[in-house]
């Protein structure tokens, strides 16, 4: 006895939704290292910033980026079996793409408060994570969200330890989130 | 079978992942498994990491070739080549 022309559709579509689960762990498992890297990176970066005067914060970060961006194609390389060839480059540009809006921002703002110039690319890169998980994988909404959250936090409540707190807030909460996107 | 068969190419799938794609609970997903171990499509390996028990699965070739017969035969059914 054959099956109805539903029953077959809706069959294929829970076999289009499993391998969509599988492309989405798989995406969460390939991710989790570079989020772990960055949130070191975010770390090394904002206690930098706390420790050295304003005008060495470029330096620190164009160093800390190129490290950034030479370990996640690294990285990337190394999850090349389990990942689709074009993620790595999809990753690239998607920070370099925010890095270049925050120095655009900066540069017709020029922002005289030290601590607006601290928070704001926390704002930036939360608004990206959870853009992301809004339009293809879930938990980077909540990735976004806690990121967006303790950079507003730390603006209003931490303001005269802002760097400290964003190099704990900020770069932990990519850690653990690479940690969570791990045990996916 | 199509969890497996979507991650052919990463090799021996870990019972908690599968479990995380199928969305299965525990028993449902190893009764299936054992189920397609017995027509066999699916080998599973079991093992220790540490002092842990990890119990792997993979899709034979057989199993590979059924489920693209499968997948063929509902395609085909919605395109009208059969069924209703």
């Amino acid at each position: 006895m054959g099956i109805s022309r539903s029953e077959a559709a809706s069959a294929l579509t829970d076999i289009e939704s499993t391998a969509g689960r599988s492309r989405l762990l798989r995406g969460y498992h390939y991710a989790a290292p570079i989020l772990m890297l960055w949130g070191l990176i975010w770390a090394v970066g904002y206690t930098a910033m706390g420790l050295l005067a304003t005008n060495r914060w470029g330096l620190i970060w164009l160093v800390l980026d190129i490290v950034g961006v030479v370990s996640t194609i690294l990285l990337s390389r190394r999850g090349q079996g389990a990942a689709r060839g074009g993620q790595t480059w999809k990753i690239l540009a998607g920070c370099g793409a925010v890095a270049a809006f925050c120095a655009a921002v900066f540069a017709m703002f020029q922002p005289t408060s030290r601590e607006a110039a601290l928070a704001f690319p926390g704002l930036m890169t939360g608004l990206v994570y959870a853009g992301a998980g809004i339009a293809w994988a879930p938990r980077y909404l909540w990735i976004g969200a806690a990121l967006f959250a303790a950079s507003l936090v730390g603006f209003f409540v931490f303001q005269p330890w802002l760097a400290y707190w964003m190099a704990a807030a900020g770069g932990g909460a990519l850690f653990v989130s690479g940690l969570w996107l791990r045990r996916a | 079978m199509a969890a497996l068969h979507a991650e052919r190419e990463a090799g021996p799938v870990e019972f908690s992942r599968l479990k995380a794609i199928t969305q299965a609970t525990d028993g449902n997903l190893g009764s299936h498994l054992t189920t397609l171990e017995k027509a066999g499509y699916v080998e599973i390996a079991k093992d220790f990491v540490g002092k842990r028990p990890r119990t792997r699965a993979s899709l034979t070739q057989v199993g590979a070739k059924a489920f693209r017969r499968h997948v063929d035969y509902l395609r085909a059914v919605v395109e009208g080549v059969d069924g209703d």
